[in-house]
């Protein structure tokens, strides 16, 4: 298998990716050969990144045979194609939010990564203030669940910015142990990966053991609510997936080496973040 | 009771609250000057950026070491954002439950298996 074809955020695109990854993932000193038909979404980078790396350190070579022309140029600009040997290209509409490759210990670097490539930029001019710190609250929780939990080599994230359509996508894929192993081993029980998701999205559920927590999904959760956004959980094989239309959960045939969190904001959201005055400071212990 | 402010901003070397391992760094300080009988204030200035993750090692695994009238006697927060507070009070409840009912997070596992 090497045709990944219409790539972006869907179950069956998710489904592709594992596919790919299953065909592939037994291969040693050998060729890797990959085209990218149709369409592929540049969040969706992080993702296939973190597969090729994986594929990559059986001593495997990665070809791209083909790419569509317009992807070809998205992947230019957002970088990822310059990490496998393609000049990148300067980004004159900046609607790329750069591929990014971290260890889970850079997190300094992360942060001049969000500040440039989320904060600091002025192309989504309807975005409050308020919105805009949510949001990279929201990510900064994702990046930090995958350091704390994930014992992953590499924390892989991409993002786009869709101005006509008033969305960003943002992108945190890693590939180290998932929801399912973590839990199960934590509670010595037997969840299938879509339940170990859901238990660990749920307000106060965590696997640390002597310190509290599991608050940054929930709190990632009712954010995306008030958005009207949309939040998805790959790992394992399982898929959880939270928008306006509530929870939708699955599994894939075949299982993703890790876990992506492909998170969805609106852009034109008017709700009022700016809290003022609701917790009394002396009243917090 | 002798006090003390711990800044959060020099602890970590950075605007940004949003690791576990420098949450870490602030725990280990308030509960040095705790264990030695000073009163803590805890200044938030100058941080921008605060995860959940950071607020739970800092603050909340106070409450596996100290009672809430003791944290409440020895330790007070300043200059935190509106959107800081929210996160705090929220990781302080959830601190004080963990520690209260630790068999809850096995009941959890239990009532998710039974929804099968």
């Amino acid at each position: 298998m090497k045709v990944l074809s219409s790539i972006n955020n869907t179950y069956e695109s998710y489904q592709k990716l594992i596919s790919f990854y299953n065909a592939n993932k037994d291969k040693l000193f050998d060729d890797i050969h990959i085209e990218l038909r149709q369409w592929f979404s540049a969040n969706m980078s992080a993702a296939l990144g973190a597969v090729l790396d994986l594929l990559a350190g059986h001593i495997n070579d990665i070809y791209f045979d083909y790419i569509a022309p317009d992807t070809e140029k998205v992947l230019l600009k957002n970088e990822f194609l310059s990490y496998y040997g393609k000049q990148r290209i300067f980004d004159t509409n900046h609607t790329t939010i750069k591929y990014q490759k971290l260890k889970p210990s850079d997190g300094k670097y992360f942060k001049k990564y969000v500040i440039e490539e989320l904060i600091g930029r002025n192309e989504l001019p309807n975005m409050s203030v308020a919105l805009k710190e949510k949001m990279v609250e929201a990510i900064y929780e994702i990046f930090v669940n995958a350091q704390i939990h994930s014992e992953t080599d590499f924390i892989y994230t991409c993002g786009q910015f869709f101005p006509t359509k008033n969305k960003i996508e943002f992108t945190i894929v890693d590939t180290g142990v998932g929801f399912k192993e973590k839990v199960n081993q934590r509670f010595g029980v037997n969840l299938s990966a879509e339940k170990a998701i859901e238990w660990a999205v749920k307000d106060r559920n965590t696997t640390k053991e002597n310190i509290s927590g599991g608050i940054g999904l929930a709190v990632l959760r009712e954010f995306i609510g008030m958005n009207k956004g949309k939040m998805q959980i790959v790992s394992n094989d399982g898929f959880y997936e939270y928008d306006r239309n509530g929870i939708k959960t699955n599994s894939f045939t075949g299982t993703f080496p890790g876990t992506i969190v492909n998170l969805q904001f609106c852009t034109n959201d008017f709700n009022n973040y700016s809290l003022k005055d609701e917790i009394d400071i002396d009243d917090i212990f | 009771m002798e006090s003390t402010t711990i800044n959060i901003v020099n602890i970590i070397g950075d605007a940004y609250g949003v690791e576990a391992d420098d949450g870490q760094k602030v725990y280990e300080l308030i509960k040095k000057s705790i264990d030695g009988g000073h009163k803590v204030t805890l200044s938030f200035l100058n941080i921008e950026m605060l995860t959940t993750a950071f607020l739970n090692t800092a603050i909340g695994q106070l409450y596996k070491d100290y009672t809430e009238e003791q944290i409440k006697d020895h330790l007070q927060v300043t200059d935190i954002s509106e959107s800081g507070k929210v996160a705090l009070k929220r990781v302080v409840e959830t601190a004080k439950l963990f520690y209260k009912d630790p068999d809850a997070l096995k009941r959890s596992i239990d009532d998710i298996i039974d929804d099968d």
